[in-house]
């Protein structure tokens, strides 16, 4: 069936029976009923500690990549990639994932302390503790070389100050990375450290901020909350090298991929329903869309492919999260035009074909482009070490 | 849609060690001096004769091509795997060549054993075939053009049009539909009853008008297409989509140098990021192509049913050809225009290159057909 994903030619046997295991895992009833449920929360509500992650996490597949004693199964970054496919595909929200094991977690395995390995990678890995991350400020966004959450000596340790927006799930985290100025020395990229902070700490106050999506964004307000060395990630004043380095290293495009596939089969599936996949006005753009993702999981898995053989590719990376998240403007439109105002009918709605998925996506839309470097990082990245210009 | 296995055996590959032995003939140094040959003065049609230094330089490149034993493999031919990383290269160079073309008849040509001689000839380099399957410019491949065979299948009447190096090459290889099904048939480009017009193209390159007249068909006679002729096809598309990919990155690398060159406005092109960005977005665009013909490569040679995966990946090789050669002309300025200029060599090439395998509408249409196809496929299940 050329609108799911067929095997991928650099599986080996284990890998491909590892993608089966796990897509049959997603495929039950109850992982089915869940992500069902989601789709019809009421607006006050949204997904955090869900069990399906703890259903994956019992069986070490919520960070398989990682080694045994953190949780994992030994694995490496190809069935790390086949978990965040099959879950976006199976429609399994999956921001908690991204922030606590693709990000924080692979924070804390490449810079992280043992202490700080065991304290939380198990935990996270079993899906039962959410960790997120602390970076962007009301006033910094991709530029983080401006932030100014402070870390003020004190002691043996620190005093964190400062607000931190538009990070998720922070209102149901445990912990989070947080960069904060350690040393102003006038040179922006420079002083700037990673903290674990304790989410749940009396100097943190989170407070939800409304969205057009049905997640919220969070504010976190930390006043004066002590950490020490202890919590220190990586080393002090080091944090740019190392927010730099690990992001472009796990920007494979996968799971972004992976959203836009769900969504497109959703509107083809539609357009196949409705008749007017039969129309060439609509079937020939879904042709090209589908054309445009196949195209975009194939340089999404050659990145994979190149973090598994050691040999990351950071401009190619770059060019799969922007040709992939550049592609969810055109299929959300198709989509629209697909459905016609069906498609405008929400998950409250009794009408609302599919759930209100539809709906529920098009006003997620503009967030890929933004998330994990926006499109014009990806084009700076791209344009700079890709072309040697600008 | 149901994968449909045509060939029996995994054909073996090995694409990094084939691009590295393909990278030492398409250096990056020699590409500029390889796009150039074979380019004809315009309005010259048929009176237009290759300079004999640049027809050696060709068939220097062509000896080398089959020296590196790109065209030799096992039964199942050589893989696909292997030659996208070779046409990318050809493409980045614009080396126009009936090397491509003589793939894809080797791989129609397994459709019937008979010609098994003759695929082992091609495979040693000592054949060259052209492919012949349009009557007009509008033809689409995947819909050869009506064939008119006599009534013992020993001659030809008709035209085909858009005829790569027709008289440089051993054989034409006409694709047509005779009565209901699609044939092939052999025929010698200087065989009695067969007649030659050189295109005037704006590629300004081999292409030519082959009228047949009662042309005899040569041995062992025609054959019929097959089921493998879809197969075969996707497969030529795969390959064709490497091509487009290198040909737009070889417009890309010329614009960036541009840009890098060129000064404006008291600073350097290449500093502004409007310029800069659009030809980084091209550069992804031409990698996820890329991307995307080296995995339907592999599933082809995996047997796999890339009827669906050769359009996309033709069409949307065919969009960005098309488009970072024209961005190159732009980029260049005026001066882009001049017959100097390697832009305007890759807008023009790319002008008959985009659609050389199917329009990219056509072959939009064929994707969408058969998209729909699986979809209903999966209603049923």
């Amino acid at each position: 069936m050329s609108t799911t994903i067929e095997r991928d030619p650099r599986l080996t046997v284990a890998q491909e029976r590892f993608r089966d295991d796990v897509r049959s895992m997603l495929a039950e009833d109850r992982v089915r009923r869940a992500v069902d449920d989601v789709a019809v929360y009421r607006p006050d509500q949204e997904a955090a500690h869900l069990d399906v992650y703890r259903w994956l996490g019992a069986r070490g597949w919520l960070a398989p990549g990682w080694p045994v004693e953190y949780g994992g199964l030994g694995l490496g970054p190809v069935e790390s990639a086949i978990v965040t496919e099959e879950m976006a595909l199976a429609g399994v929200p999956d921001d908690v994932h991204v922030l606590s094991v693709d990000i924080v977690g692979s924070f804390l395995l490449l810079e992280g302390t043992e202490e700080q390995r065991r304290r939380h990678l198990p935990a996270i890995a079993r899906g039962e503790r959410i960790a997120t991350v602390l970076f962007t400020e009301p006033d910094c966004g991709s530029d983080l070389s401006a932030l100014t959450t402070r870390a003020e000596p004190d002691g043996d340790g620190w005093r964190l100050y400062g607000s931190k927006i538009f990070n998720m799930k922070s209102r149901f985290g445990d912990v989070a990375l947080c960069a904060a100025r350690t040393t102003d020395s006038g040179v922006g990229m420079h002083g700037i450290t990673l903290f674990l902070l304790p989410l749940r700490s009396a100097g943190v106050h989170i407070e939800p901020v409304p969205s057009m999506a049905n997640d919220r964004f969070d504010l976190v307000v930390i006043d004066g909350v002590r950490v020490t060395r202890a919590d220190v990630v990586g080393r002090v004043d080091d944090g740019w090298r190392s927010i730099n380095d690990l992001l472009q290293l796990e920007r494979t495009g996968i799971d972004f991929h992976a959203k836009a596939r769900r969504l497109l089969d959703l509107v083809i599936r539609r357009a196949a329903q409705t008749g007017r996949l039969d129309d060439p006005a609509y079937a020939l753009p879904l042709a090209e869309l589908d054309a445009r993702l196949t195209a975009g999981r194939a340089l999404s898995w050659q990145m994979v492919q190149n973090l598994a053989e050691a040999r990351p590719d950071p401009v190619a990376s770059a060019m799969a999260k922007w040709y992939v998240t550049e592609q969810f403007r055109p299929i959300l439109h198709t989509a629209m035009e697909v459905d016609g105002l069906d498609g405008a009918l929400s998950a409250w709605d009794a009408d609302a074909p599919g759930l209100g998925r539809l709906e529920a996506q098009y006003r997620l839309g503009p967030v890929h482009r933004l998330a994990s470097g926006t499109s014009e990082v990806m084009l700076y990245l791209i344009a700079t070490n890709g072309l040697g210009l600008l | 849609m149901t994968v449909t296995s045509i060939a029996p055996e995994t054909v073996r590959s090995d694409p990094e060690r084939t691009r590295r032995r393909a990278e030492e003939l398409f250096d990056p140094d020699l590409s500029p001096v390889l796009r150039r040959l074979g380019q004809r003065p315009r309005g010259a049609a048929d009176a237009a004769t290759l300079h004999p230094d640049d027809a050696a330089a060709r068939a220097d490149v062509a000896d080398m091509l089959v020296e590196l034993g790109f065209l030799a493999a096992g039964e199942a031919g050589p893989a696909v795997a292997d030659l996208v990383e070779v046409a990318e290269l050809i493409g980045s160079a614009l080396y126009q060549s009936p090397f491509l073309d003589t793939v894809t008849a080797a791989d129609l040509l397994a459709a019937d054993p008979r010609y098994d001689a003759l695929r082992t000839e091609i495979a040693a380099g000592e054949r060259t075939v052209a492919l012949a399957w349009r009557e007009d410019g509008r033809g689409e491949p995947h819909h050869p053009a009506p064939l008119r065979l006599d009534a013992a299948g020993r001659t030809v009447t008709g035209v085909r049009r858009f005829v790569a190096f027709a008289p440089d090459v051993d054989l034409l290889l006409v694709v047509g539909r005779a009565g209901v099904e699609d044939r092939l048939v052999l025929i010698a480009p200087d065989a009695p009853g067969v007649r030659l017009r050189r295109q005037d193209d704006i590629g300004r390159g081999d292409l030519y008008e082959v009228t047949f007249d009662a042309a005899a068909v040569a041995a062992p006679g025609s054959g019929p297409a097959g089921e493998r002729y879809p197969q075969a096809l996707a497969r030529a598309r795969i390959r064709h989509a490497a091509y487009l990919a290198g040909l737009a990155s070889g417009a890309i690398e010329l614009s960036a140098q541009r840009l890098r060159d060129r000064t404006a406005f008291g600073r350097p092109l290449a500093s502004m990021q409007a310029l800069a960005f659009r030809l980084a977005a091209l550069a992804a665009e031409t990698t996820a192509v890329l991307a995307f013909a080296r995995e339907a490569a592999q599933r082809a040679d995996r047997g796999a049913d890339v009827r669906l995966a050769g359009a996309q990946a033709a069409f949307l090789a065919a969009d960005v050809a098309r488009t970072a050669s024209a961005e190159a002309v732009h980029l260049h300025g005026a001066s882009g225009m001049t017959e100097g200029c390697d832009a305007q060599v890759f807008y023009r090439r790319a002008a008959v290159d985009a659609s050389w395998l199917g329009t990219p509408t056509g072959l939009r249409i064929e994707a969408a057909r058969l998209l729909a196809a699986g979809y209903a496929a999966e209603k049923r299940d």
